[in-house]
């Protein structure tokens, strides 16, 4: 933090002279290095396209469904059965889709590969959204009422400001996850055809591809330097600044200031001008759509009976609807099975069983450490202080680019007897779930109160009995939601951990729904009906874990611990 | 002082919640009236409805039966002739106090230089100079309802609604506010004409209100009105000051 404006500047003329020497010296690595910060800029270009879209796309869907009850009666399931899906499964038929209406084009697959990050992005955004208006204290609202706060007033001053906490960290959460799909979307093989985009993600593919393990390490360097970047200048203080928005829960305390660096970033322009004429254009939009709203509202409140009739009806409409879906889903089904099936089909059931066990396995694995680790840097302000931000780029760094690495190491130590595959397979699905169980941790113990630890040392708590009344208690509701999300990464990451392409040699493990997925949409062949068999399996599987499994746990335990589930 | 016109008329007004199939009675039939330049105090245990009823003044709620009329018509939420003061002072945390005390005039469209002037004079009237730029976590509970009350003037009201405003705040911060309430309910040049605050202190309402309105729990019905006509400034230690809290006191419990 001290470090003075002279000597970042001494820093960085040394490092820019040191680059001009070297360029000088070794011209060919001056233009790898052009090269690597090339595709650095495009990779980041396309992830912060599709964050943009996330971001309209998550702050309108989710204050519709947190401000209008009826319309959050639909938008959240719906949120939820997409959250769901296997966002690798919406690949093939978005490739196709958008190559197909662009005849081709690269913009087709540029807009494929947007899409996809766009789908990994964007729905826990929304639903941080949704969350942080449906906890919106009861008298701010009251407050902004009698005040006359309106339309698009009351979104800029009230519900907007209250989003902002939930909307930065799910923003920096949105990110870790995209670079995920980044790295697996810019190349691709759908059936006979490869389509590639210039980005660190290819870049390391291909590098895997030709087994160049220095190129490897390079590719994820880079990756980590940008991560590190825009951890430091944009995250960081964003975090920061973020927590001005954030309800008080105990009065006193400074308000946090922006960080060093940002102070700085004031003379960038802020195009009043734009704002204002966008401003301009929405104003009407809310103003419309609240004037409609509001008279209708009026007569619900003062005819409760016609609310039970709305309702009935419209839960009546929801059935019809849900009627006909399912009976076009059972149809389109039928149609399926009454043909001949695929013959990998019969394998699905056994395919979901081994990869549910590879996943339990991560699971258990990554709990195993996680909680201790937490513990440890939640009680130990040092630790955290020291050990947080590097955790944090690890983590960041995706899965998915750590694969040839992954490879290589399974390749070593278990390639003697033939179980490379399920190792990397493993190995992968626990980089995916484990930052979550982690970062999840670790805040749910920080926010255990200070005076709770104090009391808990004032009589005696030490040891298991901590653990067993304090720590665990204290860390269930994050160890759930952090479950949920870890399951959710887990089960994506099946999809690319599972049929594994390195140096020209294809890893696959023995049975795996994942596999079977990648299978149907990789190798050449229709495969059609065998990708939607399969991806319907996994859905369903997701879909019933979720509601038999987490909805009443966190039920329960919520009950029990009388904790805030976010 | 109750020599004004009634400008608030509580009419047969009732309460309920329907919850699992049950209902529940908050409010039961209460009627009375606020004069202009009343100060009114509605008290009663805890859950007897009167945050309800205070809502239902002020156009947050709606009664289930009865009629609220200010100044001879329906009250609406948004009618600035009516303004509220809250518990928890519900000051938006990522607005500075400046900005907090202008919500109310931005909403209403006042133009740029008169809302600065207005929020100005008013921040220095509950003795904030200062502070303007000041976020609410950075100050101490009386003064965030300091904010709060600036907030509630800077609309001009007729009518000052007021929730257990002082509720939150430790006992000697609560006496001071109090004065200074009354300090500016007496002030003729500066708003609000007519008080209604609800409390559940006794103490406090003798201490501050012409008129008491005493209400039973659940459901709330009136069990009285009284005319406190103790001259101020009031003195607690007077006899005939814990007499009127005696009996408040009897009526309620």
């Amino acid at each position: 933090m001290a470090v003075g404006r002279k000597e970042l500047r001494a820093l960085a003329v040394a490092l820019i002279a040191l680059a001009v020497v070297a360029a000088v010296l070794v011209p060919s690595a001056a233009f790898t290095a052009g090269y690597l910060a090339l595709i650095a800029f495009f990779s980041t270009v396309r992830m912060t396209l599709a964050f943009l879209l996330s971001l309209v796309f998550a702050i309108a869907y989710g204050t519709a469904a947190a401000t209008n009850k009826r319309a959050g009666e639909f938008l959240i399931p719906i949120l939820d059965i997409l959250q769901s899906v296997p966002i690798l499964a919406f690949f093939p038929p978005a490739l196709l889709f958008f190559v197909y209406s662009f005849n081709g084009n690269v913009i087709g697959v540029e807009f494929a590969v947007i899409f996809l990050i766009f789908t990994s992005m964007s729905w826990n955004m929304a639903f941080g959204v949704y969350e942080a208006l449906t906890t919106l204290p009861a008298d701010l609202r009251e407050a902004a009422t009698v005040f006359g706060v309106r339309d698009w007033l009351r979104f800029r001053r009230l519900f907007f400001p209250a989003t902002i906490p939930k909307l930065v960290y799910n923003s920096m959460l949105s990110w870790t996850v995209g670079w995920f799909y980044l790295v697996a979307s810019e190349a691709i093989t759908t059936g006979a055809f490869t389509r590639e985009r210039p980005g660190l993600g290819s870049f390391i593919y291909d590098a895997g591809q030709r087994g160049d393990l220095a190129s490897i390490v390079v590719g994820i360097g880079v990756l980590a330097i940008v991560v590190l970047l825009l951890d430091t200048f944009l995250w960081r203080p964003l975090s920061v600044w973020s927590e001005r928005f954030r309800m008080e829960q105990t009065a006193g305390g400074p308000v946090s200031r922006m960080p060093w660096g940002y102070e700085r970033l004031r003379w960038l322009p802020r195009f009043p001008r734009i704002r204002r004429w966008i401003a301009a254009r929405l104003a009407p939009l809310a103003h419309g759509w609240n004037r409609a709203a509001t008279p209708l509202d009026r007569f619900y409140v003062s005819h409760p009976r016609v609310i039970r009739s709305v309702r009935w009806l419209d839960l009546s409409m929801f059935l019809v609807i849900l009627a006909s879906v399912v009976v076009t889903g059972v149809v389109g089904i039928a149609a399926i099975f009454l043909s001949p099936l695929p013959s990998l089909a019969s394998e699905i059931p056994v395919a979901v069983l081994a990869s549910l066990g590879r996943l339990v396995l991560a699971y258990l694995v990554a709990l195993g450490w996680t909680v201790p680790v937490a513990a440890w840097v939640a009680h130990n302000e040092r630790a955290s202080r020291l050990i947080t931000p590097v955790l944090e780029v690890v983590a960041s760094i995706p899965a998915t680019a750590l694969f040839p690495l992954i490879i290589a190491f399974s390749v070593l130590a278990v390639g003697a007897f033939g179980l490379e595959a399920e190792l990397a397979a493993f190995l992968v699905s626990l980089f995916a779930m484990q930052w979550y169980l982690l970062f999840n941790l670790i805040a749910g113990m920080r926010s255990l109160p200070g005076d709770m630890r104090e009391a808990a040392k004032v009589f005696g708590l030490r040891g298991w009995t901590y653990w067993k009344r304090v720590l665990l208690p204290a860390m269930t509701p994050s160890l759930l939601t952090g479950s949920i999300t870890a399951w959710g990464a887990g089960w994506n990451a099946l999809i690319v951990a599972e049929y594994i392409s390195y140096a020209g040699h294809v890893y696959q493990v023995g049975a795996g729904i994942g596999y079977l997925i990648a299978y149907a949409t990789y190798t050449p062949g229709d495969h059609g009906r065998l990708l939607l068999l399969s991806v319907l399996a996994l859905v369903l599987v997701v879909l019933a874990m979720n509601k038999l499994l987490w909805r009443p746990i966190i039920r329960r335990a919520s009950d029990r611990f009388r904790i805030e589930i976010q | 002082m109750t020599d004004g016109h009634p400008i608030l008329e509580i009419d047969h007004v009732s309460r309920s919640y329907a919850e699992n199939g049950k209902e529940f009675r908050v409010l039961e039939d209460i009627s009375f009236q606020v004069h202009d330049r009343d100060f009114t105090c509605i008290v009663g245990p805890s859950g007897c409805g009167k945050s309800t009823l205070l809502r239902e003044i002020v156009g947050l709620d709606r009664p289930t039966s009865g009629r609220i009329l200010f100044d001879g018509e329906p009250v609406r939420a948004e009618d600035t002739r009516v303004s509220m003061v809250f518990q928890s002072f519900a000051l938006f945390p990522w607005l500075t106090v400046t900005q907090n005390v202008q919500l109310g005039l931005e909403a209403h469209k006042v133009p740029e230089e008169e809302r600065q002037s207005k929020a100005k004079k008013y921040i220095e009237a509950v003795g904030l100079a200062g502070f303007e730029n000041a976020y609410p976590r950075e100050l101490s509970g009386g003064m965030k309802q300091r904010v709060g009350i600036a907030r509630a003037l800077v609309m001009d009201p007729l009518l000052l609604c007021m929730d257990e405003p002082f509720s939150a705040l430790d006992a000697l911060t609560a006496q001071n506010l109090r004065d200074e309430i009354l300090a500016l309910w007496t002030n003729p040049d500066l708003p609000p004409s007519a008080v209604l605050m609800v409390t559940h202190s006794i103490d406090e309402a003798v201490y501050l209100a012409d008129r008491v309105v005493a209400l039973s729990a659940r459901p709330g019905r009136i069990v009285k009105v009284e005319q406190i006509d103790l001259p101020r400034p009031r003195n607690r230690k007077e006899p005939e000051f814990y007499g009127w809290v005696d009996e408040i006191y009897s009526l309620i419990v």
